[in-house]
């Protein structure tokens, strides 16, 4: 896995500051990380957290304390080559029981780290890679012994594959193909149980994502026009944020806001998000899952939203590079599972059935 | 689990070590996995007193594959954001937690030196800003099994000792250690008007002149657990033999029982019954190595034995100790040396140490208290 994220995800040079940012769990990933940066020429700057940082500043910090921007972490941003996140945690619900509020309020303070990484990510001058180290806790999630939950993700990762470098080249441009199909295409609608929802994204760009920025990956990505959202979603499966869940959302969208937001579990939480701020309301991404080695619901977005068949949508902030405008402090992932009993249109076209295209790309 | 002592410490470090205000910004050093259960309730109790607080952890293995792989450039590199880090920052505390003291044994001395010469570049920095006033620091412990097992403890046992040696199993730990403060600041103004100590012990017959320079108290500022104090000699002033009867531990290997000759402030002959190779090798390293650049009582009693950890072992209540090479120029020392090796001498059962021709110190005890100290500022 060290060998992938080095040599292919973050393709680390002679002399690059790697940021290697990890928690303890992930201890025998980060050596090996940190190992191969050395030996392809980098400098590697391990940011080693525990768990029970951000809660003791969640539960016990003055808004003040809220508010800071740790000035470290911007320079970190600031002067990184390469940023290497391995998220590996102890309890995925830590967090479940602080004040939204105060937890939205920690979040926009980062806001501004987040979106000068995006920027010089989206400039070329920062390459990232987020990928996942198997933990109980994320396996507990996914409903799966540690043992089994090691074999999805590197499943997912096709580290079972002799030469898994060459096997992710090769997907990706079965992706590049897929998401050359799309831009073509100016207007979609999207026909399931519960949903029937139409957007346009003429204009916009369709990206892959190659597992350069992700790790797994397999999607393709864009950002709808803001206001040409109308429509019902259902969401089939629970959405997870900041350490909460909420289960089976449904949206109405009107000129590309949310009008109406149900959901069968955590309706308080999902509209208090929806009202964190004014881009919250509306659709920041749009994207087609991929990847066929992930074919169940685990809880963590960074594999769920790469489920091959899937579609899913985020509301709130956008990303830059897609062309799309929308900026909040929310980018919240929700995923719809499309393998039965589902199509798409594209400019009135059948070109998508029970999670397949139907013109043989991306397979 | 949760252990208050730990809390314990925690509040400790953060009211009378660093002293921390609300809007501070401090940072907490150390490595993730050993040093966890301090470095969670050190920054929930900066956090509740309103300061802003980061930790800067490490994850053990990483500095010895960098020793063993790293290029010349990697191994000597200075991380520039870790150096801009010391102008926003206003404390920082270090925690020591080896999981284990000798991964380094079979590395390469000469590239680990390169390694440990570059990570010193941060801490040569914050030495200069906590001179001057603009820096409070403080190094500490966390118990491991690795330290423990130096120490022949287990970990229970070992974890007893230093919170015992801290003083945080006290109703009050804050205002035990203002008390030693005020105590040994007495001490060390009483011992800066003295003109020369004569030590007697085993195989120890030792003069030191020590008139003219200041004495310095340590009370859990810049060392928790601490209690020493400390000043350094008249360079031409060290006169006689001692036996350090303690192994030394320096760069993690051992130098055991050695014996010096001392002739006009330098080492004119050596022997050691373990390490004497070594012991003459370090002597040799530059011209300020045979010097002496500190001579110290250690005062924390609840220190009661050795455990090969230079924090702890050089405040064992009843001992001396001296360190041969770089003095300290602030207390009037002006030896100066890439050495600093520091060798302890058990007064306990037969030393005694006169001031002036006057006895003060037998059986590892001063024989009288100091005067209290003429003005509180020194306490501060």
């Amino acid at each position: 896995m060290a060998d992938v994220l080095v040599g292919f995800c973050a393709a680390v040079r002679e002399g690059d500051l790697v940021t290697l940012e990890s928690s303890t769990l992930a201890a025998p990933l980060v050596r090996e990380v940190y190992r191969r940066v050395l030996r392809a020429g980098g400098q590697p700057l391990p940011r080693i957290t525990v768990e029970g940082l951000t809660e003791n500043v969640l539960k016990f910090g003055n808004d003040d304390q809220l508010d800071w921007v740790n000035p470290s972490r911007a320079d970190d941003i600031e002067s990184a080559d390469v940023r290497i996140y391995l998220a590996a945690p102890a309890n995925t619900r830590r967090l479940s029981n602080i004040d939204p509020a105060r937890h939205a309020r920690y979040d926009r303070s980062t806001e501004p780290l987040r979106n000068r990484y995006l920027q010089r990510a989206a400039a070329g001058e920062l390459r990232w890679v987020l990928s996942a180290y198997p933990t109980e806790a994320a396996a507990q999630d996914a409903s799966m012994s540690l043992a089994e939950y090691e074999d999805f993700v590197f499943g997912a990762a096709f580290l079972d594959d002799p030469d898994p470098i060459a096997r992710w080249q090769e997907f990706g441009e079965q992706l590049d193909q897929v998401a050359d199909f799309l831009t073509t295409k100016r207007e979609f609608r999207i026909v399931a149980e519960g949903t029937d929802l139409r957007l346009v994204t003429e204009g916009r760009t369709w990206i892959p994502s190659k597992g350069q920025e992700n790790f797994p990956d397999g999607e393709i990505f864009t950002g709808p026009v803001e206001d040409s959202v109308e429509g019902e979603i259902l969401f089939t499966y629970p959405a997870v944020f900041n350490a909460r869940e909420v289960e089976g959302v449904r949206l109405r969208f009107e000129a590309g806001e949310v009008v109406e937001a149900t959901a069968k579990r955590g309706q308080d939480f999902l509209r208090e998000m929806i009202a964190m701020d004014e881009g919250a309301r509306r659709l920041g991404e749009f994207a087609f899952g991929m990847n066929r080695a992930i074919t169940m619901f685990t809880r963590n977005t960074l594999f769920d939203e790469k489920m091959g068949g899937t579609m899913h949508l985020a509301l709130g902030t956008s990303y830059p590079e897609t062309g799309a405008l929308n900026r909040s402090a929310l980018h919240w992932d929700l995923v719809c599972d499309l393998r039965s009993g589902s199509e798409v249109y594209a400019d009135g076209e059948l070109v998508y059935r029970d999670g397949q295209f139907l013109n043989g790309t991306g397979e | 689990m949760r252990d208050l002592r730990y809390d314990a410490l925690a509040e400790l470090l953060l009211d009378h070590s660093v002293r921390l205000q609300a809007g501070d910004v401090l940072r907490i050093e150390g490595e993730a996995v050993a040093g966890t259960p301090l470095v969670v309730p050190l920054h929930r109790e900066a956090i509740k007193r309103g300061a802003h607080c980061y930790t800067a952890l490490d994850l053990n293995g990483l500095k010895e594959i960098l020793v063993a792989e790293g290029s010349d450039e990697q191994l000597e590199f200075v991380s520039p954001i870790e150096l801009r880090e010391l102008d926003f920052i206003d404390a920082s505390i270090t925690i020591w937690s080896e999981l284990n003291t000798r991964s380094f044994t079979r590395a390469d001395p000469d590239r680990r030196q390169r390694q440990l010469n570059a990570q010193r570049q941060f801490s040569i920095r914050r030495r200069d800003l906590i001179a001057s006033g603009k820096h409070r620091w403080c190094g500490t412990l966390s118990p491991t099994d690795g330290l423990a097992q130096d120490a022949d403890m287990s970990l229970e046992d070992y974890e007893d000792f230093v919170f015992r040696a801290c003083h945080v199993l006290d109703a009050d730990p804050v205002e035990h250690w203002r008390q030693v403060g005020e105590r040994l600041q007495a001490r060390a103004e009483e011992l800066g008007s003295v003109r020369e100590l004569h030590v007697l012990g085993e195989d120890t017959d030792l003069s030191v002149v020590v008139e003219g320079r200041t004495w310095r108290a340590a009370y859990g500022r810049q060392n928790v657990p601490d209690g020493e104090v400390y000043t350094s000699p008249v360079e031409t002033g060290v006169n006689g033999t001692i036996r350090f009867g303690f192994p030394a531990v320096f760069a993690g290997r051992e130098i055991d029982d050695a014996r010096l000759v001392l002739e006009d402030g330098r080492v004119v002959a050596a022997e050691a019954a373990g390490g004497q190779e070594y012991l003459r090798s370090l002597l040799d390293l530059d011209d300020g190595a045979r010097g002496v650049g500190e001579i110290a009582f250690g005062l924390n009693y609840e220190i009661d034995r050795f455990t090969r950890n230079i924090l702890f072992d050089e405040k064992i209540g009843g001992t001396m100790h001296m360190a041969l090479g770089m003095g300290f120029g602030a207390l009037g020392g002006q030896n100066r040396s890439a050495l600093h090796l520091d060798l302890i001498c058990d007064l306990r059962r037969e030393g005694e140490v006169y001031a002036d021709g006057q006895l003060v110190w037998q059986n590892g005890q001063f024989l009288h208290d100091p005067q209290p100290a003429r003005s509180a500022e020194h306490v501060g």
